[in-house]
Parts: C-alpha cells; sequence; structure tokens
C-alpha cells in the first residue's frame, strides 16, 4: 500500500467514524482512488466486474469506518465484542472535564450515551461553577458536532492531506532551526493553558530568536494594567461577590456574558438570597450608559454616558473622603454617588466598588483604590499573580506582530486558534500584513477569515474531544479530557504547536501529562487519575496575594466629548463572533432587546426623535456611524434605559464564512473599532440611510403596560409566609386527588439574571429544533422556555425585568379541555403530558393557552438535520415530527428516570434529587423543581412564601408553575 | 301586475311550470355564459387543489400563522362558510315546517347552496392540521388501542355536527328532488339522460302512495334539519367561547353565531336568487315577494347580529376586565381595525338601506347588499378569531399575523369549491322545486 496518492487520503480524511457516512453512494467517490490504489486487482476485469469490486472495495472501506487515518493511537479505544458488565448502552455516563471560552475554563461533567456526547452540565465540584453553567457552556456541545467545523487540512483553500502538511512544516522548521526560529511567530488568543505555557517556553529555548503573541478581542488587558498602576505590577482580580453586601458597579456588567458570569451570578445570587432571608444587605448601585444584566438587577440604577464614569469614580472618592479633583455632578448623578458612599461606608469590609475593564486603567486604578478604602481588599475582592499566560509584548502584543509583519521581519505566521483577521483592531488591517509572511499557518475549528488568507489551514479539535488543560476564572486548573473521540481528521492545538516546530508525532495526552508530571512529582498516577475524575486539580489556584494600594493619580479630567460616543460590546450570544456557526446561541433571544440572529444597534428613545426615528415595534431603519474616518451601517434598535447619546453596537455579526451557517447574519462591528479606541468611540455621527432590515424578534412587545405579569414587593413584606392561601375560583371539572408526589416549580424573579443559561440547557436536553431567522420571524421559535423581557415606566428611566416562563403545568389546563384526541393530558403525578404521535396539529391547545408557552412544528425541522445533528441528540427525548404541538415537559424524562430508579431501590424520591435541565443550569438557583405534595420540599416552602404569585391567576388555570416576586429595594421607590 | 301579484305567489298558469323548470337541465338556455362561468370556477377549483396539494406537501408553515395566532383565515373561512350554509336549511326545512309556502322557489338551490358551503367549510378544520392525514382520529370508530376522542373538546362536537349536518343536508336536499327527477326523466328525449335520472328518480311514479310517504320522510328529515342548524352553529361558536382568550369567552356566542350564520346565509341565497331569475329569466317564479321577504330576512337577521356587536362592548365595558378592554380595543383601534369597522359598516350600516321596500325589491340593491353582508361577515369571523389571538394575555407574547399567498390561494379555490357543483346543479338538476310551485298554487287561493 505504499505510493497512496494524495487524493485518497484527502477523500478518506475528511469524515471518520461511523455516524458520518451518509450513504454509500457519497463513498464511491472513493472508486477512483480504490482503482488507482488496486490497480492490479482490476486487470483483465470486464466494465461489470470492475464495478462490482469497486463496489465491494468501497463498502469494506466504509464499514472500517475508516478510522484507520487518525493519526493519534489512543490506547484506550476499542470496540465492544462482548458486552462489559458495566456498559448498558442505554445507561448514560459522565465525565468531568471543562470547555473553554475566551481561554478560561467553563468545568463541565460531560454526559455520553453510547459514546456520543450528548448534554453538559456544570461540574458540581468545582468552585467555579459549583453546577451552573452559562448559555455558552451549555450550546458547547452542539459546537462539537457543527457540520461546518473545518474537516480536513487545506493547502491554499483547497483540501489536503496531512502527510502534505507535516512535510511541509518539517521542512519549514529545518529552515528556522538553522536561524534560532528568527521569523518564527505565534499568535493565540487568550489561553490559561500550562501546557501552552510550558510548550511556548520550550520552544523559546529551542528557538530563541522566535516570538509569541497573544490577541484576543475582549480580554482583561486593561484590567491587569490597572493593578499595575495601583499595585506596580499586573494582578489578576477575584471577586466574592457572595460576601459583597453593597456593590457599586461602575460600568462593569458583572453579572454579564462572559467567562465569569456562572461564578459572579452564583455568588451575587448567594449573597441575594441570604438577603432574602433577613441576613444583611444586598444593594446594588450600578452607573452605566446601556442597559446590562447587573443594571436589570439594580437597586439603583443611574443612566450614565461612559464618559461619565471617570467623573461619577472620582465623585465617589471624593464622597469617600478621598482628595483629588473636584467634579460637577447632576442632581440625579449626586443623589446616586451620596447613596452610593453612604451604603459603601456603612458596610466597610462588605462592599466592593468595580469599574468596568472596558474603562482607561486610570479610572479603574481608582476603583481599586476604593476598595482598598472601604476594607475590600481581602474581603470581597482579592488579587493573584495572573492565570492568562501573558506574551512577551504585554498588552501591546498585536500591535508589535503588526508592526513586525509591516517590517517584513515575519518568516513563519502561525495562528493557532484566534481569528485576527475578522477582529483585529481597523487600523491594524491584519489581513494585509499578514500577506507579507513569508508562510501563513492557520489552526482553528473553522475555515474562517483568517483561513482564507493563509496557506496551510489546520483543524484543531474541539475541547470536548481534545486533551488540553486549562484554568478556570478563580485559578483552579482542570485536565480537559475527551469524551469522544475526534469525529473528523482534526489535531489538537498542542500537536500542532509541535508539528509546527517539526516535531511531528507527539501524542497529545503525553504532552499534558509531562506539564503535570514536572508539578506532581512522585505520586503522579493518582494524581493524575483523581483530577480527571474530579474534574479540576485541587488547590492549583495561584494564591491571593497580599497587596497594598500604592499612590494612584486621580485620573485627569477628561473634556466633556460632544457628539455621540460608539461603546463596543460583546455579543450576548456570539460574543466576539467565535460562536457565529452555533444555531442555538444564533437563534437564543438576546437578554434585553429578544433578537435572534442580528446584532443591531442601540440607540436611545431621545436620540431616535432627534435622528427622526419613529419609536414603535417596527424597528430595524438602517443608519451609518461615521467615526474617526471609518463606517458601518446597521439596524438601529431603541433600547429603553439606554443614555440618551451613547450608543451601543455589538460584535460578532457579519461574518464571511461561506457556506457555513454563520455566514452573511448581521452587520460586522469591527471595522470601526480601532486598536486606540477598542471600547468607545466619542464625536460620530449617526446617519439615517433609508431602508429597514427584517429584524427576527421573539417579543415584539416590552412595556409592560401596567400588567402585574412581574410583580415586587417590599422587602419588609418578603420575608412573610403567605397569609392566604391561592384563590382558587370554582371549577367545573372535578380536582384530580394525588396519591403519590406531584410536581411542581418555583421560579424566583428576585435572582433571575435574564442570562439564557436554562433557555439553552433546555435545548439541549430536550431536542429542540432551530427554525432559522424567517421563521423566528414569523413568531415560530420553538424554544420549550422563554425568558420574558420586560420594562416598566418611561423608556428614558425605565425599570427592567426578567421571567423566565415555561409551560405552567396547569391543574385546570384549558388546553387538556381544547384537544379533540386526547394528546394532552393530565398525568398522575399532576403533569400536563403532550402525547406526540396522537397529536393531529388542531392548534386548539396553544389558542387556548393563556401563557402561549406550546409550540408547533409548522413544517419539518428535523428531519433534514445533518447525521453530526442527529447524534448531538437526546436519546431519552422524542424528536417531533411535523404538525405536532410541543412543549415543556418538566424534563419528564429526568423525572422518570429518578422515580424507577427509586422504585427499584425502594425508597421514595429525595427532594431535590430531581433537577429539570433549567434549574440545572441556572447559575442563581432561580428555578426550583419538586414535589408539591410534600410541604417540606424546598418548593413547598418556596410556595408558602409571601412573595410567591401565580401569573394570570384570574384565568383559573392554577398552574404548578409559578413565581416568586422580586424584592424592591429601591430607595423611595 | 305588481298589485295583482301580491297576493298571488306565483301567477296562475301553473301547467308550464314543469316545463319551465325542467327545460333548464334538458335544454339549458344559457349555454355560453355558463360555459365561461364554469371555465372560471373549474380554474379556482383547480387553485384549490394546487393550494392544498401545497399544504399538504410541505406542511401548514407555507400559511401565515403563528404563536399565539394559531388560527387564522382558516378557521374564519369555516366559520363563514359553514353559516353561508345554513340559510339554505332555515329557507328549506324551517319555512317548510311553518308552512310559510313561498319558500318553494327558493329552497332547491338554497339548500344545494348548503350543500356546497357545508363542503367548503368542512374541509377547512382538516386543511388546517398539522397532520391532516390522521383527521379520522376526531371520529369514535373502535381504535384496536382503544382511544376515542376526547369529548369534552369543542372540536370533537364540531366534527360531529358537521358531519352530521352534512349527512342531513344531503339527505334533505335528494329526498325533496327525487319528484322533480321523475318529471326530467319523463321529458328527457336522450336515453343517457333518461337512464341517469331514471335512476336517481328511484323509481318515482307519482303515485298516491308514494306522495304519502314522501311527505313524511320529508317533514321528518325537515324536523331534523331545523334544529341542527342551531346545534352546529352553536357548536362552532364553542370552538372559540370554550376557550379563557377575552373576546372569546363569551356566553352570548352561541345565539350571536347562529343569528351571523342565518344573516350571511340570507344575504347570499339573495344574491342567488338575483343572479339565477335574471340569468334563467325566471321572474315568475321568483318573485318581487320573494325579494322583499329576503330582504326582511336580511334586515331582521342583520340587527340581530348587530345586537351582539353592541353587546360585546357592553360585557367588556361592564365586566371592566383589563384583557377584556384589551381586546376591545385591539379591535378598535389595532392593527386589524379596518377588519372591525369594515364588518360594522358592511354589516350594520349598508342593510339600513332595506328598512325601506323599493331597495328590497330592486333586484340590483339587494345583491349589492347581499354581497356587502357575505364580506362583513367574512371580515367579522376574520375579526373574531385573528384579533382575540393576537394580543392575549401575556404582552410578551403578542404578535401580528399576515395571511400568506396560499392562504388567500385556498380561500379563492374554495370559491372555485362551491361554484363548480352549484354551476353542474344549475346545469344538470332542476333547480326550483316545480311540484312544490303548483302546489302552492293550487292551495294559494283557499289560503288566500
Amino acid at each position: 500500500m505504499s505510493g497512496r496518492p494524495d487524493i485518497d487520503v484527502s477523500r478518506l480524511t475528511g469524515r471518520t467514524g461511523r455516524q458520518f457516512w451518509r450513504t454509500l453512494r457519497e463513498h464511491a467517490n472513493l472508486d477512483e482512488a480504490i482503482e488507482t490504489e488496486f490497480a492490479a486487482a482490476f486487470e483483465g476485469l470486464s466494465d461489470r466486474g470492475r464495478r462490482e469490486l469497486l463496489k465491494v472495495m468501497g463498502a469494506s472501506l466504509a464499514l472500517l469506518g475508516v478510522a484507520g487515518c487518525s493519526q493519534q493511537g489512543d490506547v484506550r479505544a476499542l470496540p465492544y465484542v462482548t458486552q462489559p458488565e458495566s456498559e448498558t448502552p442505554d445507561r448514560p455516563k459522565h465525565y468531568a472535564t471543562a470547555v473553554i471560552m475566551a481561554g478560561w475554563a467553563q468545568p463541565v461533567v460531560g454526559t455520553t450515551h453510547v459514546g456520543r456526547p450528548t448534554k453538559l452540565e456544570g461540574n458540581p465540584n468545582h468552585p467555579a461553577s459549583g453546577g451552573a453553567t452559562d448559555a455558552f457552556t451549555q450550546a458547547a456541545i452542539l459546537g462539537l458536532y457543527d457540520p461546518n467545523r473545518s474537516q480536513g487540512p487545506r493547502f491554499q483553500g483547497r483540501p489536503a492531506a496531512w502527510s502534505a502538511f507535516d512535510d511541509a512544516m518539517v521542512e519549514n522548521a529545518a529552515r528556522l532551526n538553522a536561524r534560532q526560529g528568527e521569523g518564527f511567530r505565534i499568535l493565540t488568543g487568550a489561553s490559561t493553558s500550562p501546557t501552552l505555557a510550558r510548550q511556548l517556553t520550550e520552544m523559546m529555548q529551542r528557538w530563541p530568536k522566535a516570538h509569541w503573541h497573544v490577541f484576543e478581542p475582549f480580554d482583561d488587558g486593561l484590567r491587569l494594567e490597572a493593578s499595575r498602576l495601583a499595585f506596580g505590577r499586573p494582578l489578576e482580580r477575584r471577586l466574592n461577590l457572595d460576601r459583597a453586601e453593597v456593590i457599586v458597579s461602575l460600568d462593569d456588567d458583572l453579572l454579564g456574558p462572559g467567562p465569569r458570569q456562572t461564578l459572579n451570578a452564583r455568588q451575587w445570587s448567594v449573597r441575594r438570597r441570604a438577603f432574602q432571608a433577613g441576613q444583611g444587605q444586598a444593594r446594588l448601585y450600578v452607573a452605566e450608559p446601556t442597559p446590562s444584566l447587573i443594571g436589570a438587577m439594580a437597586s439603583d440604577r443611574l443612566i450614565a454616558a461612559h464618559s461619565r464614569i471617570p467623573v461619577l469614580t472620582q465623585a465617589l472618592a471624593l464622597a469617600l473622603g478621598d482628595g483629588g479633583a473636584t467634579v460637577t455632578l447632576t442632581a440625579r448623578e449626586q443623589q446616586w454617588v451620596e447613596r452610593a458612599a453612604r451604603d459603601l461606608k456603612a458596610a466597610t469590609g462588605k462592599a466592593l466598588v468595580s469599574v468596568g475593564a472596558q474603562h482607561a486603567p486610570e479610572v479603574q486604578a481608582l476603583g481599586v483604590a476604593l476598595n482598598s478604602r472601604i476594607g475590600a481588599l481581602g474581603h470581597t475582592i482579592g488579587f493573584a499573580e495572573p492565570s492568562t499566560l501573558t506574551p512577551p509584548d504585554g498588552a501591546q502584543s498585536l500591535s508589535a506582530l503588526v508592526r513586525d509583519l509591516d517590517a517584513g521581519a515575519v518568516d513563519t505566521l502561525l495562528i493557532l486558534d484566534a481569528n485576527p483577521v475578522f477582529m483585529a483592531p481597523a487600523d491594524f488591517a491584519f489581513a494585509r500584513a499578514m500577506e507579507k509572511a513569508r508562510l501563513r499557518v492557520h489552526a482553528g475549528l473553522h475555515y474562517d477569515e483568517t483561513a482564507s488568507h493563509s496557506h496551510w489551514h489546520a483543524p484543531i479539535q474541539h475541547a470536548l474531544e481534545s486533551w488540553t488543560d486549562v484554568r478556570a476564572v478563580e485559578g483552579t486548573a482542570s485536565i480537559v479530557q475527551p469524551l469522544v473521540r475526534p469525529f473528523y481528521d482534526v489535531r489538537s492545538a498542542h500537536g500542532l504547536l509541535e508539528d509546527a516546530q517539526g516535531r511531528l508525532g507527539q501524542i497529545d495526552h503525553e504532552l499534558v501529562q509531562a506539564t503535570w508530571r514536572a508539578a506532581w512529582g512522585g505520586s503522579f498516577d493518582e494524581s493524575w487519575r483523581r483530577a480527571l475524575l474530579d474534574g479540576l486539580v485541587a488547590n492549583s489556584a495561584s494564591p491571593e496575594v497580599a497587596v497594598s494600594v500604592g499612590n494612584v493619580a486621580t485620573p485627569a479630567p477628561t473634556a466633556s466629548p460632544t457628539g455621540v460616543e460608539i461603546l463596543f460590546r460583546p455579543d450576548p450570544s456570539l460574543w466576539d463572533g467565535r460562536f457565529a456557526n452555533n444555531p442555538w446561541l444564533q437563534e437564543l433571544p438576546k437578554p434585553l432587546n429578544k433578537i435572534t440572529w442580528d446584532n443591531v444597534i442601540a440607540i436611545s428613545p431621545a436620540l431616535a426623535r432627534e435622528l427622526n426615528l419613529e419609536s414603535g415595534i417596527d424597528h430595524g431603519d438602517m443608519v451609518r456611524i461615521d467615526a474617526a474616518g471609518r463606517s458601518i451601517e446597521g439596524p438601529v434598535w431603541i433600547t429603553p434605559g439606554q443614555a440618551a447619546n451613547s450608543v451601543t453596537v455589538f460584535t460578532g455579526y457579519g461574518r464571511t464564512l461561506p457556506g457555513q451557517l454563520g455566514d452573511g447574519h448581521g452587520f460586522n462591528a469591527y471595522p470601526l473599532r480601532t486598536s486606540t479606541a477598542p471600547f468607545v468611540i466619542t464625536g460620530a455621527k449617526l446617519t439615517r440611510i433609508g431602508g429597514r432590515r427584517l429584524l427576527a424578534c421573539t417579543q415584539d412587545h416590552t412595556a409592560l403596560r401596567g400588567f402585574d405579569f412581574v410583580r415586587t414587593v417590599p422587602a419588609a413584606q418578603a420575608r412573610r409566609e403567605r397569609l392566604e392561601p391561592p384563590i382558587h375560583e370554582p371549577s367545573l371539572y372535578p380536582d384530580v386527588r394525588y396519591k403519590g408526589p406531584s410536581w411542581g416549580m418555583s421560579v424566583d424573579t428576585d435572582v433571575c439574571i435574564g442570562c439564557n443559561a436554562c433557555v439553552t440547557g433546555c435545548d439541549a436536553e430536550n431536542n429542540v429544533p432551530m427554525v432559522g431567522k424567517d421563521q423566528v420571524a414569523k413568531g415560530r421559535q420553538m424554544h420549550w422556555l422563554r425568558i420574558d423581557h420586560y420594562f416598566e415606566g418611561e423608556p428614558e428611566e425605565p425599570k427592567l425585568y426578567f421571567q423566565p416562563v415555561p409551560c405552567m403545568h396547569c391543574e385546570k389546563a384549558p388546553c387538556e379541555m381544547g384537544c379533540p384526541v386526547g394528546a394532552t393530558v393530565h398525568s398522575p403525578d399532576g403533569l400536563n403530558l403532550q402525547v406526540y404521535n396522537r397529536c393531529i396539529g388542531t392548534r386548539t391547545c396553544s389558542s387556548y393557552c393563556p401563557y402561549k408557552v406550546r409550540r408547533f412544528n409548522w413544517f419539518d425541522f428535523t428531519g433534514k438535520d445533518s447525521p453530526e445533528l442527529q447524534a448531538a441528540r437526546n436519546p431519552d427525548v422524542t424528536v417531533r415530527s411535523r404538525g405536532v404541538m410541543e412543549k415543556c415537559t418538566y424534563c419528564i424524562q429526568r423525572i422518570r428516570e429518578t422515580s424507577i430508579t427509586a422504585e427499584l431501590e425502594g425508597r421514595p424520591v429525595k427532594d431535590g434529587e430531581i433537577r429539570t435541565a433549567c434549574q440545572q443550569a441556572c447559575p442563581t438557583n432561580a428555578i426550583v423543581f419538586g414535589d408539591v405534595m410534600n410541604p417540606e420540599s424546598e418548593v413547598s416552602r418556596r410556595k408558602r412564601s409571601a412573595r410567591d404569585y401565580t401569573l394570570l391567576e384570574e384565568v383559573n388555570t392554577r398552574p404548578r408553575t409559578t413565581y416568586l416576586a422580586r424584592i424592591d429595594d429601591e430607595e423611595g421607590g | 301586475m305588481r298589485r295583482a301579484q301580491k297576493s298571488a305567489i306565483v301567477p296562475a298558469r301553473w301547467r308550464p311550470v314543469t316545463d319551465e323548470i325542467t327545460r333548464i337541465p334538458l335544454q339549458h338556455p344559457q349555454t355560453r355564459n355558463w360555459w365561461i362561468c364554469f371555465a372560471i370556477a373549474a380554474s379556482l377549483l383547480l387553485l384549490y387543489v394546487v393550494s392544498a396539494g401545497v399544504l399538504f406537501w410541505k406542511g401548514v408553515g407555507v400559511w401565515g400563522n403563528n404563536i399565539p395566532v394559531n388560527w387564522g383565515i382558516a378557521i374564519s373561512n369555516y366559520i363563514w362558510w359553514l353559516g353561508l350554509g345554513h340559510a339554505g336549511t332555515l329557507i328549506s326545512a324551517m319555512l317548510l315546517l311553518l308552512g310559510q309556502k313561498w319558500r318553494n322557489s327558493l329552497n332547491r338551490f338554497a339548500e344545494a347552496m348548503t350543500l356546497f358551503a357545508v363542503v367548503c367549510a368542512g374541509l377547512y378544520p382538516i386543511l388546517h392540521l398539522g397532520r391532516p392525514w390522521y383527521f379520522y382520529w376526531m371520529a369514535p370508530y373502535p381504535s384496536t388501542m382503544g382511544v376515542w376522542p376526547q369529548f369534552r373538546s369543542p372540536l370533537t362536537w364540531d366534527f360531529f355536527a358537521v358531519l352530521t349536518y352534512l349527512i342531513v343536508s344531503v339527505l334533505f336536499w335528494y329526498i325533496g328532488i327525487v319528484p322533480d327527477l321523475a318529471s326530467v326523466r319523463d321529458r328527457a328525449k336522450n336515453p343517457l339522460a333518461q337512464i341517469l335520472y331514471g335512476l336517481f328518480a328511484l323509481g318515482w311514479r307519482g303515485a298516491s302512495r308514494h306522495w304519502a310517504r314522501w311527505q313524511k320522510s320529508y317533514r321528518l328529515t325537515a324536523a331534523i334539519a331545523v334544529p341542527l342548524v342551531v346545534s352546529v352553529h352553536s357548536e362552532v361558536s364553542l370552538l372559540l367561547a370554550a376557550g379563557p382568550l377575552a373576546g372569546w369567552n363569551s356566553t352570548v356566542f352561541p345565539p350571536y353565531f347562529v343569528l351571523g350564520a342565518a344573516f350571511s346565509g340570507f344575504a347570499v341565497v339573495a344574491m342567488i336568487a338575483v343572479v339565477l331569475r335574471h340569468a334563467f329569466a325566471l321572474q315568475n317564479l321568483v318573485t318581487e315577494r320573494h325579494l322583499d321577504l329576503l330582504g326582511l330576512f336580511i334586515l331582521a337577521t342583520g340587527m340581530m347580529t348587530s345586537y351582539g356587536y353592541a353587546s360585546e362592548i357592553f360585557n367588556a365595558l361592564y365586566s371592566g376586565e383589563p384583557f377584556d378592554l384589551n381586546t376591545l380595543s385591539a379591535r378598535m383601534t389595532g392593527r386589524y381595525a379596518w377588519v372591525y369597522w369594515g364588518a360594522i359598516v358592511f354589516n350594520f350600516v349598508s342593510i339600513q338601506l332595506l328598512w325601506v321596500r323599493r331597495f328590497r325589491i330592486n333586484p340590483w340593491s339587494l345583491f349589492f347588499v347581499g354581497l356587502a353582508v357575505a364580506v362583513g361577515m367574512w371580515l367579522e369571523r376574520y375579526m373574531l378569531v385573528a384579533t382575540s389571538l393576537y394580543r392575549d394575555f401575556l404582552v410578551s407574547s403578542w404578535r401580528h399575523y399576515h395571511a400568506s399567498f396560499w392562504e388567500w390561494s385556498l380561500y379563492l379555490g374554495s370559491l372555485g369549491l362551491f361554484f363548480t357543483p352549484f354551476l353542474l346543479f344549475i346545469r344538470y338538476l332542476p333547480m326550483i322545486s316545480s311540484f312544490e310551485i303548483k302546489e302552492t298554487i293550487v292551495e294559494e287561493p283557499a289560503h288566500g
């Protein structure tokens, strides 16, 4: 089998693993290759005989699963010949590992069914997760199965063989060896991987003249710089929001999307819950230019332009007794600062001031100094050596690379899991600069914008199929272990880094082990096993260091800017654009405007009036933003609670990924973003350019209009038990008597931050189909759980609310009465069931549903799913066909599984033993599920609270899902 | 002539009556016009078949429905078509039982209209299903799985009601036409026509015993049919009224729907009567008095329907429930306000003309009022279905609805489904009951 032609390998390398044969016909493409390879076998055969032989050989190759092409020999990957006793195909297995978000670990426990990973849950033993996740982590499972992922190496855009790649790398490395690596550059995204750090260190020893750079569009660069100003060295900040009774956020969305969301939200909710129980305070002062998740939860939210934040920080410093220049404030700002300062002083050691990472280091440093003043250091906030790998040029890393590229000093550029062509600051003109490198190698999950400007594109493994290590935001390291062997012919980032140095054939898990062998010394095997089982390396976080704030210079007062300021924010669903190919995230309604599949330019109602845009349901008028000689065009969205002259643009959309799912949605905001103004541009101009973009929004109306769907109670009343049972109007139908457990849910709107983790968790657990932008625009999204967002009051200064709405599982359900064929019925444990195979699709149930939680399969949304996506499905949940109604089931598959287990063990189901997918994902424990017949269950306790209320109680549906009212801790409000 | 005829419903030349009616199926006076009409109707029928084919192939998503507007013009058309049908039954059966002999000029084609309207209506609920091929699951058939329809659901009863109504309407119409089929048979020259009319005339010889039995069965079927009008449309109204939505959940719905149905039905009967009497020169059989009476019926049922509108407004205001007020304001001022006000103008304002006799007996004015009412009642059904759904309880689920091309094409096509068999009926069957008219002429002086 020598002399295998290239074409053969490239066809084979595209797909490995048995799930991904589409048809045998497709494998017939192999015919040509087989014929070349086994030319002897064809000699003397008639045409018909030749065909037969081809068919047989093609089929047998296909049956092999084409597994022989994998470079990595996984020692433990053996097929079952006889069924091992511990293995039953219907029992899922769980592995602790982590997925990676912007370089940080999101610790998870992955569930696999017969070898297929199907669901990720937070790792309950990991301090950064506590069992919860964010939306990105929930969606990572779909990223693994993404059919648009790069499935084999490419050279100049055309499929190529790994062997050719290897040859090119070896040859290049030999050349570089002679020059001590001069001209060799690596550009990575942010990383906390100890193994990558070790590899880079070793590389620098081998090739001292090589260089490495880091680029991350939204990183902590300015925060580290601020800590250098405050302490004299860059340190990473660690928050303990669970101890912070008073938080003052100066434009810092602590609860917003990002790698720290899960930890921050969980800690904040711990504090908030203690406050609910009457233990201390949980006051939250937020000043911000654009509505955010923390702003929605604020006790006192001040709408302040970006340019006012330094002023407010200085004012706060003055109010707390620091010196510095005096500032002039408006009456409202004065009131906010006074109240915040008063509460900060009163809560010494239990308070926190946080300035957003997008603000100038001087302003952030002043924030750090304020924390020192209020005794927060070491209590609510600590500092430690950074976990992120810091490149030699620090924050100037990318600009140093571009400078060298322009100077022609770069010979070989290896871009490892980063997409600078799309995301780099516009003034760098990175695509043009990188053309100057002699050899450009891109390693990434997708054939993206950067890949198309590279000579070589090497596909890398998804975190769930690779060996690596990574640190979580609180410092603890995790070993990332694969849940599955790679589907496609891909390599690990670690392996590719070695390949690029000409060191072929490194085994991934040995690379990772080598790092930890050095760290652990003697008891390696036991520690390794422990780390894999636990999903974390115990005590691996860098310790907090004792710090004292040096002399922090008061930031120079900036002239009050004129015109409009443009704020750049990562998109809550796509972040910097990396998730553009993930339909769960594309179709995830953004928390504060409920838009899917698009990004918008958020403008204030006042600015809309100025631009002569009509406020109303039809947002989407196109405008052009001109600033500093650059311009972008996009649809506006009139956003209640936006500062009058602040305009927020969200990055991550407008990607050019021909043939891929993420291609062409929204507009690209990066062309306006420069290295000198990465977070804000002042003096911009907005012009209406005519035209309108259709935006697929899942909630057309967000004004509460005086309805009581979300309720608030004063803190004084919140802690009581409810005095009277809920009102039950008479019903024509007899009440059901329950013998066993009867399920119910309680959703605490006081801690729901609207983060969407539950929605994505539900998508993953229940095989919820995604329908695409045009169907969402028609009102046909399929989410079983939605988060309603409302604002109350004037659009200029609104109160913001979130309300997750799953099925209410009504005791007197109108849907059950309406269905002519009995496809929706009441179960003996109180559930409102939907029987898919009985449903004929009259949609009466949905018409009668007061909560409109039912979803209808208007088309066949699932039948055409690619084999990859089919493999991602939860086998415990039916995939619904065209023409049937579906809805939240309270995760009935989990209820039944646990009930059956309990029955086999001869015991009742324990409280908290069954957790719905939304409950499990929720970082703030806003959702509790359990037996409402058991007065001692958590859900029953919650339902006895005075805060408990029923949505649309007057309709007399007697829902099993009830809500806890938000505690109104607004002063004088 | 006008004054003289007022007492006699038909002129006293009753011998040629049968000839006048039966000549139409046998010779057909308006061949060219009929073919033009038939071509249009058949094209619309083809459009119906195509629209239904697209619907079945791709799924109900080709329509504009969404959550919350699960039901759109498919359901409003269903209610509308069924309502049109009711006038036929009322004219034929109720007036028969009440001994109103003037109905004899109108009953046959009114019944035919009922029949085809019920077919148009009855197909809609099946077409709108997500999985239409399982529509029979609504029937209580002995399933091997032991599952039954869900008897609390108004849809189950809808299914029974429409099916019963269709069967009774067919029987009533067919029983009524048997003696006339025999007349056509006797006059037919063409052997094929003799055989076919003869077969369906069931060997009718006009014997006294035949007439005696015919009278019994015809009146018995009529007695069954009359309560069906009330029960079927009451049942249809429960489709909406049984739901908890504001604008639906109201006890006024059953009478409101039945009267609205009769109202729209009389309007369409008036239109058809005007057209047929003109096209086939039947002024002697369908006289001005008939037009006058139809006009009065339209006026009466129209005012009762308007009472329903008034009572809806009153109920919402009197209850003071925020959701009811919200729906009322959405109807009057929301996105679909033109539907509401269109219904008011066409259904209430237009019929005020009919207080004047001159407008009732003028075929033109009666035709246009009938047309206005047919349109107005369509708008009313649309208003009832869509405006309650598009703004229901939670503000977060409010959403608009736009009927898609395939919904409109199906609706236009359903006109073809109605007119194609109707044109065949007026071409090949005696469209007016000749023997009943003769009976009127004979008996009238005695009553006169």
